[in-house]
């Protein structure tokens, strides 16, 4: 045991100096869009490349226009790799989350300066201010389970934001809710959120629990949360950053992104 | 290249044909399902390899159109009896013969769905024992668990029927997960496949991408270049690594030792943070592509890297000691859910699951996939069979894990990453990639149609082989000890599911 007092003491710490630091990336994650202009409908090259159909473009010249829905979006990069004019690159940002679904679809028109981020929408927390008890279903990605998890631990550290991970939807405040839920999984899902108490919110964790992702259409119903339950806070990715993932329990139970508020 | 021999006989020969080809020496058995041929006729088909020579064989029967049933091998192959379930589920073909015949993934919270590949005719399996089996008895009980459990994990059901406290019988009923990812695959643009085949599960996402690329590049006779397989190699052993350490802390944290729990939770970040190094994001998605690489790294990203990995060595190295020096970890995992390796033999366990009960099978030493079976990687194993077994077995994983990046790196070949691939498959034609992902060998299987296009694409992942392993081990353990057991084989749901 001493040496494992020891040991524990040697460690430096090991949390992030930084909440939602920027990510180290130059290949990978979220896309955004750029004010470079694209070539529009002549080029398309983003829109054949995407495996989701997040991506539209439409017009050329000043007038292109290319609109990304980050809730369908699987993070494979593809879209970047092959963007001859680097109108859509990655996002350094771990501040993804978004309340509305619409704040999702990023929009650029080529040549104008109103800006691709989302706007934040109305504040929608208040009770939850300072301490959230989270019970997660996973319904069909192990990854963003793994990233879920990984928020609890000592580099994100999510206790410091008031945020525990409870056993019983009856102690639950917050229900998250990762992969894309299939048919068997909608029944579980709805017994879970009736098993919670009053406030209670949802919260779609990682791009197929938002749409389905490529899981959308099948037979299998694997659409997202969205048609089960009123969302909350969308977190996009694929699976989503830890910091996002924070982020978004952030933005659904207080009523700012600044964490230490 | 895998070269594959394909042999065709009757159906009625099935059982007394199949059984002793699957049980010559040297041969393993891989995988058992069902497609359809350009006639709509449905064919019986088995997958077996011969790791020896790197070999494959598929054996195929035809079902006549009116049949509702095929023979079972289960009772002279029980590793099949897995997939003979999978087939009633998904193809309405009932396994006659099957000792224990029953759904495996669509049940009845699935009732409204038809089994997905039967056409209208077809209709449904036969239900079979549609109930969970009962232990009947003065004092049995019965623990009903899930699907939702209670810690961040997948969705499941487990039903224990105890005495007092042991554990008499467990059942385990997945399928909650089911996605439609095969028949996904079967209608998906196949330049698109790469990214359904990430999210079979997704925490296994480079194993599934190279075993992809390389059943597409075996359908198509291609090889990627030097540098993307050296490339493809470091991406999946930092997988392996990543995930290995996660298992450990998990173990650490259910036996109550917070502080293992602690340190290898940072250190399986740092794991993944290498991946992010190398290839943009922490599960490396969109990275591995039909060809080589959807993109090239950086040379900074290499230099970062190998300059990483010593801190993160050394660290890991210091929480293994910790950890497995310390004697409630040991004293607990200890004689706890053993499977002997016979049974794991028999049931055709694969991976570090495997490796802790006898096994030396390891489909980096036979079968080509990125620089394997070119690299020497020590496969070291276990013979107990029990929870500490499987946790000694992943940190022996780690070392070896270690040494592989280290070999790369220091012999990096230069030059492109990727090579040119078609817009189409060639047709009639079929292939298979075999990995060797962090849970143990994982099979792609890919039959295309007289046209190109996929006709049907079968994903056999490690743990589909691997569950029946985890009821054979709590049988005689004690509930308490449930956890610890689930944990020391860490299957995916979701790559069962599909």
């Amino acid at each position: 045991m001493l040496t494992a007092l020891l040991q524990a003491a040697k460690q430096q710490k090991a949390t992030d100096a930084v909440d939602f630091p920027d990510l180290p990336t130059d290949r990978g994650g979220l896309p955004k869009l750029t004010r470079e202009p694209c070539l529009g409908s002549p080029c398309r090259a983003c829109e054949a490349a995407c495996p989701t159909g997040a991506i539209t473009i439409s017009g050329e010249g000043d007038q292109s226009r290319i609109s990304l829905d980050r809730g369908l979006c699987i993070t494979c990069g593809a879209c970047m790799a092959v963007c001859p004019t680097s109108s859509i690159v990655p996002d350094p940002s771990t501040r993804t989350a978004v309340r509305r679904r619409e704040d999702l679809v990023l929009q650029n028109i080529s040549g104008d300066d109103s800006d691709s981020v989302p706007v934040l929408g109305e504040p929608c927390g208040g009770i939850l201010n300072r301490s959230v008890d989270v019970r997660v279903v996973s319904t069909g990605c192990n990854a963003t389970d793994q990233e879920v998890a990984a928020t609890a631990n000592p580099i994100f550290d999510c206790s410091r934001f008031g945020v525990q991970f409870v056993a019983s939807p009856r102690f639950a405040d917050v229900l998250l809710v990762t992969g894309p839920g299939g048919m068997a999984m909608h029944l579980p899902l709805l017994r879970c959120f009736e098993a919670m108490a009053e406030p209670r919110l949802v919260i779609a964790v990682g791009t197929c629990a938002i749409s389905g992702g490529v899981h959308r259409g099948g037979y299998a119903g694997a659409n997202g949360v969205a048609p089960h339950l009123e969302v909350s806070a969308f977190v996009p990715g694929c699976p989503p950053h830890p910091w996002s993932i924070i982020h978004g329990l952030m933005i659904a139970t207080r009523g700012e992104t600044d964490t230490r508020s | 290249m895998i070269p594959i021999k394909t042999l065709r006989i009757d159906i009625a020969d099935w059982t007394s044909t199949v059984v002793p080809l699957a049980r010559r020496h040297g041969w393993r058995y891989g995988h058992l399902t069902v497609r359809r041929d350009a006639d709509q006729y449905r064919l019986l088909e088995l997958l077996l390899l011969h790791p020896p020579t790197g070999a494959a064989e598929i054996v195929t029967a035809q079902i006549a159109r009116a049949d509702r049933e095929f023979p079972s091998v289960t009772a002279g192959l029980p590793a099949a009896h897995w997939a003979e379930r999978a087939i009633g589920d998904y193809w309405g073909l009932t396994a006659a013969g099957h000792p224990r015949w029953k759904s495996l993934a669509i049940h009845q919270e699935l009732e409204a769905l038809a089994p997905p590949f039967a056409n209208s005719e077809e209709g449904r399996a036969d239900p079979g024992e549609s109930a969970f089996m009962t232990v009947a008895g003065e004092g049995v009980h019965v623990i009903p668990v899930g699907p939702i459990h209670a810690g961040i994990i997948e969705p499941g059901h487990f039903r224990f029927s105890c005495l007092g406290e042991v554990i008499a019988n467990l059942e385990i009923r997945l399928g909650y997960q089911h996605r439609g990812i095969e028949a996904s695959l079967a209608a998906t643009p196949f330049r698109h496949a790469r990214h359904v085949v990430e999210s079979s599960s997704s925490d296994s996402t480079v194993a599934s991408a190279i075993a992809h690329a390389t059943a597409v590049e075996n359908l198509l006779e291609v090889a990627p270049p030097a540098r993307a397989g050296a490339i493809r190699t470091l991406a999946l052993e930092i997988e392996r690594v990543a995930n290995h350490l996660g298992d450990l802390g998990a173990l650490a944290s259910d036996v109550g030792f917070s502080i293992g729990a602690a340190l290898f939770g940072r250190h399986r970040g740092a794991a993944l943070g290498l991946g992010q190094t190398l290839a943009g994001t922490r599960f490396q998605k969109g990275f591995v592509s039909p060809g080589g690489l959807a993109w090239a790294p950086q040379e900074s990203s290499i230099t970062d890297l190998t300059n990483q990995l010593p801190e993160l060595e050394v660290r890991v190295e210091e929480a293994c000691n910790l950890l497995f020096g310390n004697p409630g970890f040991e004293e607990r995992l200890e004689g706890v859910g053993v499977l002997s390796p016979s049974l794991a033999s028999e049931f055709g366990l694969i991976g570090p699951a495997a490796r802790a009960s006898g096994s030396s099978y390891d489909a980096r030493r036979h079968y080509p996939h990125a620089l394997y079976p070119g690299l020497d990687v020590d496969i070291s194993g276990q013979a107990e069979g029990d929870a500490l077994a499987r946790a000694t077995v992943r940190r022996q994983e780690l070392c070896a894990s270690w040494a592989v990046i280290h070999a790369v790196l220091a012999s990096l070949p230069d030059g492109g990453v990727s090579v040119g691939i078609p817009d189409t498959l060639p047709g009639k034609r079929v292939a298979i990639g075999v990995v060797e992902a962090w849970r143990g060998e994982l099979i792609h299987w890919i039959t295309t149609d007289e046209r190109g296009n996929i006709a049907r694409y079968s994903i056999r992942d490690p743990s589909f082989q691997n569950w029946t392993g985890v009821s054979i081990a709590v049988r005689n353990n004690l509930v308490a000890d449930f956890p610890v057991i689930n944990k020391s084989f860490n299957l995916s749901y979701s790559g069962n599911d599909l």
